[in-house]
């Protein structure tokens, strides 16, 4: 068994939740994300995030609009849709039941 | 003293040194190969850009002016090759070809009369592969030279076997740098195998 794999498989699986995650509080800005991605430590390099935005707004889970900036070109701000946060209400349900079943597994 | 380039990332203009610039563009053409298969795949590619411009930016920061080979492996290092972000192995289930390049020879399993040699290489250099299968035809003719010459490339090349593969196999249209970088290459390997 490769540890590091598994890890990842893991990392992996909860990173589209945690996205949809910080986009519930507001809306953001991807390097944003990534900031707070890496605080959490739930990413390893950078390059993941981006075909998972594309891939989650292409789904209708997120929206995003331009915005001028005062350093360079407009940046691109994402948003839950109203699809987005029926999709991770459902999350929040199936993420806390696997909680209780693991804690339930580790506990006994 | 070194050449630099001037280029567009994400929307910023940035002056880079020639070999940082050759290794920035060979990353950005392994991303692309990398999620050809991709919906939107040309969005993906932007915004990556756009986050590495910020991360050039980013180093570059007051004191400097030009990027080099340093800030560019940095920047890949953060960003991840695309080994790195692929999304059904992660980190550690690294390709068999670890080296990154986007053409080389292999065997066509898709269009194989006998082993797919002569269709592996058709699609290599894009041309037609029953010309190849001729000249392999007339060399085993005479005096069976031909056959042997298969045989050895049936050995020695690959199949191609995923999506990525083939992707390689066929290679980028055909341009001046493309043409340039794979005669570069293939001198190198050359010259690497005869001091062997």
């Amino acid at each position: 068994m490769d540890l590091e794999n598994t890890k990842a498989q893991m990392r992996k699986g909860i990173l589209e939740y945690c996205i949809l995650s910080i986009l519930s509080r507001s809306s953001c800005y991807a390097s944003d994300i990534i900031k707070e991605l890496k605080e959490a430590k739930v990413i390893v390099v950078e390059g993941t995030l981006y075909p998972l935005l594309t891939r989650q707004k292409n789904a209708g889970l997120l929206s995003y609009r331009w915005e001028e900036s005062q350093q360079g070109p407009p940046r691109k701000y994402y948003e839950l849709t109203s699809e987005g946060h029926t999709y991770l209400d459902d999350l929040d349900r199936s993420w806390d039941e696997l909680v209780e079943s693991v804690n339930l597994i580790r506990t006994r | 003293m070194k050449i630099t380039v001037s280029i567009n990332l994400g929307g910023y203009s940035f002056s880079i040194d020639e070999d940082a610039y050759s290794e920035l563009k060979r990353y950005l053409k392994n991303l692309e190969l990398h999620f050809a298969g991709e919906e939107s795949s040309s969005e993906i590619l932007a915004d990556i850009e756009a986050r590495m411009a910020e991360l050039f930016r980013a180093r570059i920061a007051g004191y400097k002016q030009v990027i080099n080979i340093n800030d560019v492996n940095q920047v890949i290092s953060v960003m991840g090759t695309p080994e790195d972000i692929t999304d059904n192995g992660g980190p550690g289930a690294k390709d068999k070809f670890s080296s990154p390049r986007y053409h080389r020879m292999y065997r066509d399993p898709d269009h194989r009369i006998i082993g797919g040699v002569c269709a592996g290489m058709g699609a290599y250099w894009n041309i037609e592969p029953w010309i190849i299968r001729v000249i392999f035809f007339v060399l085993a003719m005479m005096g069976g030279l031909g056959v042997l010459i298969y045989l050895v490339l049936y050995i020695v090349l690959p199949e191609a076997r995923t999506t990525a593969q083939k992707i390689e196999m066929k290679g980028n249209p055909v341009n001046i740098h493309n043409i340039q970088e794979s005669v570069k290459k293939e001198f190198n390997t050359v010259r690497k195998n005869m001091k062997l």
